[in-house]
């Protein structure tokens, strides 16, 4: 978690001080406003230099502002920057002084050198005082029709910065219609790519607004802008053509021909020295061929190489970005990258998060052919100096193992390491050599000979400690001295302060009690004893003690049967990120998101999703502050990259539902039956999807919409309707609207609607469609299509959705004008059950 | 975008501050990045590149004790803003000489000048040098004793770079060069791994081909290499025209003026390495043995230099006494051993011997990993070879210069 936000700075203690240093500063200013003498120039410059270094150290010089316009007037480049900076950085604070500067500001922008015209126009753009603005229309309209490119640039950007003073000053203005012809005109590739951004900017900022800037949006990513754009690319700079890459990837060409001609054009982008071109290039050739498989998997193989070389010969803040990205390519194609694993072997000087990554893709990436290398180079790392990673490998290893491949060669390797008598080493392999027995029941004769050899004394983490009780309980009948060994265990109890390990050893003295009676009796007595007394810390093991108390003075074959009933292997480990998650960082390739390894919605403020929108209040912003929803899921995949298999008190602690409802058999009975409470809720939940399921299956619309809802229509749709966006657009344009509605989302289905993929799979669920969607909170816009059931009757629909004010607009288009009326009522009360459970 | 560009010194103090949008960023998220600095062990090059902090995104980059910070609150491509800050050092490093506190301290108005072209509005505008040079002078002796002389006292030409307009962005026109002359430099850097087993597990060459052009004019060059298949993956400057590459293997270009990266390479999966390292380390109640042994394997037909081999004693070692037959070593207080060996001989083969007092154990279960590094000139070692270089569009036939040299990156030998 984030650090609290430091508390705001108090005053420097140097301040005094400077105070009277800026009292003197004012003083010689104001002798040298109106001289004219030679060397003015020279002393105005040092005095300026003294106030802006001040002003960077943190002083606060703004009592200076009057005298500081008053010596503005100068034909000193250097002064009339210095003045600039410093009129920028005060006047927000000083409204009614920036006025001052207004004038002189407005002179330059007249000025003959279109180097100071630019510069004076930036500054006027910067002051950001809101009673200015009206003095700002005038000059940026002049500025936009300049004859320098340097000027024409500034005001574009300019315009973009009015807009984010007064929307509406620059709206009436008319300026974006003026930068859109500009783009479209301008020799000067800098002065396209500014007006490029602003205009991406300004539009997507209305979209939310007006119909008209949306219909703006959709002509910026239409195939004439975008091609104009991209017969242009090699005049750009770096930078600006990352920006027309991004637009690019935006872009929904109509046919294949056209992706090809796209790729082909852009290829040699991906060799591009810049590292944010390669890239931003490698989105739009992810995101062209997303529904081309064969394509897909050829651009993987295209784009394997700069990826491999960016990492290895990129500066190291280069490289680790990079590294994120190809960490998602690997995860999404592994099989794609087995061949290129020495890529990812860890050099001792990398950082550990960069030597992390590595070790995850190395994992991922192992197969047949490799598993032998990359196990043996993994078992190095268990013998470095950098302990954190020598447990990291361990685990990989571990991880590895439970893939399947070469398990033989891998076990032998991880009962090695239990020999190399290092603590952590033998803590790691022991949780790892459980989970393997989970798996692989069969190893359980090679390990249990290695394992009964390990002093329970030098094992002494938790995690550890309690895989090694498991153990001693499951093998209890292979192993000869386990009796004892949980004895000595169950006499120091009171050393032994996680719960973890206290449940663990209540449930291992009961399973060895089913098989050595005798022998284990009394342990078990003392253990219930130690266990009904345990109240101070976590009541669990006092309750667990407890029933199992009952339990063994009810019945000791029913105990038997639900402490230790026969147990399956387990095939599959719960995966540490779902998949759905993984798609949608994918979506969002070439993002912070991808660092992070979260999807933009579960770490981004909701008001900082747009792009470029920032609450006032800078103070109440909070990254940390996700909703508590993500912040669960946050640890849940924390929780599950830690271990594979949770143990029961951290999984209650978290109450995670269905996710580990569903595996209850993988876990010994006692878990399960402590669990019960969760397995119910997860179970709840269950029914309802699989009732979903049914529905899908069947084609049905709802059967029992609530309330609000129509009335289920006897419409039937086709649950494996297909459509291409070139026929959809088609068939868009072809076709008259058929009915235009109005219609309020319920609250749930608001809270529901973070990302417009949600929704997209709800309305899968009722054999509905979505072609194409975009938008941010809180607009959204939504191309859905469905097909009628036994005929190939399409209906398609826009669908326009304001979070804010709940509010629906649908257009639909039938083919078939009779259905419509039915298909309308569907629609609509599918879209009603969205959010609801 | 980034809405703010911080220069913090190596004690964490802002040296400079550089707003880019309207929404100010309060500098006490610079002291907040500092405590997370210290928290991550106070080195500021070895933490993450992209931090979260409570309020904004951070992106740090870190250069000769200078930390390059920006700031911002929106989804953007973080490689964009990460290769922004690089550019930011890259020229500010350009401009003066080199990068210290002091001299950004010194030169802070250039600095905010330099930042001001750089990016508007939280976006990239010119980042390169040559034409940030024709709008910004550097702050060179030069220039400020024409000032005196002159009696002008800008320090910036009035005119505006004329390459923003020009269809060669990277190369300011009508340049009138008093030396007629290009050289070009091979620096080759070989990464090695040789495991436990003495297996060289992984061996690749990152190479670039840095020009240094001083011609006059519109020149048109092309380079040609002898054995161009041997190049795995190829990255171009951007004045590099793709067709004569994709059809012949040639870079043709006209080159900015001065100094700059043309290509970068990579030669991947080597055979040889031109040094060898055997470390050899026996532990028995208490006590480890240590032997290293270095020499040259496959002669590379020029001298190996600056030899240096690194390497981390374990935590668990109490003393360490080391010796070496050629060369010197020394045991830092982090307990990093360093062994300075310079050239190597050819009668003999450098050793370090010596004896490692283990601490409560009896026998040592972690090793060190040894880094070595050198310098090679003259050569460059993934073989990689010119073929020629043509110069056109220039008045008189140019004076061109050809150098090669491979150093070590990251070679590392396992024990």
């Amino acid at each position: 978690m984030a650090p609290p936000i430091p508390a705001p700075k108090t005053p420097s203690p140097s301040q005094p001080s400077g105070k009277s240093e800026v009292t003197d500063l004012k003083l010689q200013l104001r002798q040298l406003a109106g001289s004219r003498a030679p060397g003015a120039d020279d002393s105005k410059r040092d005095l300026f230099k003294r106030v802006i270094s001040y002003m960077t150290v943190g002083i606060d010089v703004s009592s200076a502002f009057s005298e500081m316009v008053m010596c503005s007037a100068t034909s000193d480049i250097v002064l009339k920057k210095m003045c600039y900076l410093y009129v920028g950085n005060y006047a927000r604070c000083n409204p009614d002084l920036a006025l001052l500067t207004i004038n002189f500001l407005q002179k330059d922008c007249r000025d003959e050198d279109p180097m100071i015209r630019g510069l004076a126009l930036r500054s006027l753009c910067s002051l950001r005082v809101p009673n200015l603005v009206e003095y700002l229309v005038a000059p940026l309209g002049a500025g936009l029709k300049d004859g320098s490119p340097y000027v024409r640039m500034v005001a574009a950007l300019g315009v973009l910065k009015l807009y984010h003073i007064s929307a509406a000053m620059c709206l009436d203005s008319d300026f974006p219609a003026t930068l859109k012809s500009l783009m479209l005109s301008d020799p000067d590739a800098q002065v396209v790519a500014n007006c490029l951004h602003s205009l991406q900017e300004i539009w997507n900022l209305e979209a939310s607004k007006s119909e008209e800037a949306s219909r703006e949006i959709e002509a910026l990513y239409s195939k004439p802008v975008v091609f104009f754009l991209l017969n242009k690319i090699k005049d750009f700079s770096e930078w600006a053509q990352c920006l027309v890459l991004d637009v690019v990837s935006k872009y929904i060409p109509g046919d294949n021909n056209e992706i090809f001609d796209i790729m082909n054009f852009l290829e040699d982008r991906l060799q591009h020295a810049n590292g944010a071109v390669v890239l931003a290039t490698i989105k739009v050739f992810l995101h062209l061929t997303m529904s081309m498989t064969d394509v897909h998997q050829q651009v993987y193989e295209r784009i394997k190489a700069p990826l491999l070389t960016l990492v290895g010969a990129g500066s190291p803040e280069q490289s680790y970005a990079v590294l994120c990205h190809l960490h998602l390519l690997v995860m999404r194609a592994p099989m794609l990258f087995s061949s290129d694993y020495k890529h990812f072997y860890c050099q001792f000087s990398e950082p550990s998060f960069v030597k992390k990554l590595k070790l995850e893709m190395l994992t991922a990436i192992a197969n047949e052919s490799n598993t032998y290398e990359i196990v043996t180079e993994l078992c190095e790392y268990a013998r470095n100096i950098d302990i954190p990673i020598a447990r990291e490998s361990i685990r990989a290893v571990g991880k590895i193992a439970l893939q399947q491949y070469d398990v033989n060669a891998i076990v032998d390797r991880l009962l090695q390491f239990l020999e190399m008598e290092k603590d952590y080493v033998t803590a790691e392999t022991l949780v790892l050599v459980k989970d393997l027995l989970r798996k692989y029941p069969q190893w359980s004769h090679d390990c249990i000979a290695v394992v009964g050899n390990i002093s329970s004394k030098n094992v002494q983490e938790p995690k550890a400690k309690a895989a090694l009780i498991w153990m001693l309980g499951e093998y209890s009948q292979d192993m000869l001295d386990a009796p004892y060994i949980l004895e000595s265990l169950i006499e120091n109890w009171d050393d032994e302060h996680a719960p973890e390990v206290r449940l663990h050893l209540l449930t291992a003295a009961m399973k060895c009690f089913f098989k050595r009676p005798p022998e284990t009796q009394k342990a078990l007595g003392a253990a219930l004893a130690a266990g009904l007394a345990d109240t101070h810390q976590a009541w669990d093991v006092h309750d667990r003690a407890l029933f199992y108390y009952r339990l063994v003075q009810y019945d000791v074959t029913v105990a038997e049967h639900v402490v230790n009933p026969p147990k399956q292997a387990v095939s599959v480990f719960a995966d540490t990120q779902s998949s759905e998650i993984k798609d949608r960082i994918f979506d969002e390739f070439n993002t912070l998101s991808v660092v992070y390894q979260k999807p933009s919605y579960m770490f981004t403020d909701k008001e900082h999703r747009g792009p470029f929108e920032f609450s006032e209040d800078l103070a109440s912003l909070s990254v940390g502050a996700q909703s508590a929803e993500n912040v669960i899921s946050a640890q849940r995949y924390q929780e599950n990259d830690n271990d594979l298999l949770l143990s029961t008190s951290e999984k209650e602690e978290n109450g995670s539902s269905a996710h580990y409802g569903s595996v209850p058999s993988a876990y010994s009975a006692p878990q399960a039956l402590t669990e019960a409470a969760l397995i119910d809720h997860g179970s709840s939940a269950f029914t309802s999807q699989s009732a979903f399921a049914i529905d899908d299956l069947l084609g049905l619309g709802v059967p029992d919409a609530p309330a609000p809802a129509p009335a289920p229509p006897t419409l039937n749709l086709n649950t494996k309707s297909a459509l291409d966006p070139g026929t959809f657009q088609r068939k868009w344009g072809q076709l008259g609207i058929t009915l235009s509605q109005e219609l309020s989302l319920s609250p749930q289905g608001v809270v529901g609607l973070t990302t417009p993929q949600s929704l997209i799979r709800h309305m899968q669920g009722h054999s509905i469609q979505c072609i194409a969607s975009g938008g941010q909170s809180p607009n959204y816009k939504f191309f859905f299509f469905a097909q009628k059931e036994g005929s190939s009757v399409f209906f398609l629909v826009e669908c326009i959705i304001n979070t804010s004010s709940a509010k629906v607009h649908l257009k639909i288009k039938a083919e078939d004008g009779s259905a419509a009326e039915p298909f309308s009522a569907l629609f609509q009360s599918a879209l009603l059950k969205f959010g609801l459970p | 975008m980034l809405q703010c560009i911080f220069l913090l010194s190596d004690s964490g103090e802002v040296m400079l501050e550089k707003q880019m949008t309207a929404h100010r960023v309060d500098r006490s998220i610079c002291a907040w990045f500092w405590d997370y600095v210290l928290s991550q062990g106070g080195d500021s090059s070895k933490i993450l590149q992209v931090i979260a902090s409570p309020t904004h995104y951070i992106f740090q980059v870190y250069r000769e004790g200078i930390t390059f910070l920006a700031c911002t609150q929106v989804e953007m491509p973080p490689l964009m803003a990460i290769e922004f800050l690089s550019r930011v050092a890259d020229v500010l490093t350009d401009y003066l000489g080199s990068l210290n506190e002091d001299l950004i301290k010194d030169n802070f108005v250039i600095v905010y000048e330099i930042l001001d072209e750089m990016m508007d509005n939280g976006f990239p505008l010119t980042t390169e040098p040559n034409i940030l040079r024709e709008m910004i002078a550097p702050p060179d002796i030069v220039s400020k004793m024409l000032n005196v002389v002159t009696g002008k006292s800008s320090n910036v030409s009035n005119k505006l770079p004329e390459a923003t307009a020009s269809c060669v962005p990277w190369r300011k026109t009508g340049l009138k060069n008093a030396s007629n002359e290009v050289y070009v430099n091979l620096v080759e850097e070989l990464d090695a791994l040789v495991n436990r087993e003495g297996m060289l597990v992984k061996c690749e060459v990152y190479g670039e081909i840095q020009v240094n052009s001083h011609l006059p004019g519109l020149p048109d060059l092309t380079l040609s290499f002898a054995n161009p298949t041997i190049l795995n993956d190829v990255r171009f400057h951007p004045c590099v025209r793709f067709r004569p590459w994709e059809s012949h293997q040639v870079l043709s270009f006209v080159p900015p003026d001065g100094q700059f990266k043309l290509m970068s390479y990579r030669v991947k999966n080597l055979k040889n390495i031109p040094v060898y390292l055997k470390p050899q380390l026996s532990s028995d109640s208490g006590n480890c043995r240590i032997d290293v042994l270095v020499g040259i394997r496959n002669d590379p037909g020029k001298t190996i230099d600056s030899v240096t081999v690194k390497f981390q004693l374990p935590l668990c070692i109490a003393s360490a006494d080391l010796t070496s037959n050629y060369g010197t070593v020394n045991i830092l207080a982090d307990k990093t051993c360093s062994w300075s060996i310079g050239r190597i001989p050819k009668d003999k083969s450098p050793s370090l011997t010596g004896n490692l007092v283990l601490d409560g154990m009896d026998r040592l279960h972690v090793f060190p990993t040894f880094q070595v590094k050198f310098k090679i000139t003259g050569v460059a070692f993934s073989g990689l070879q010119i073929d020629k270089l043509d110069v056109k569009n220039t008045p008189s036939s140019p004076y061109k210069g050809f150098r090669a040299i491979t150093q070590a990156g990251q070679y590392e030998v396992r024990s």
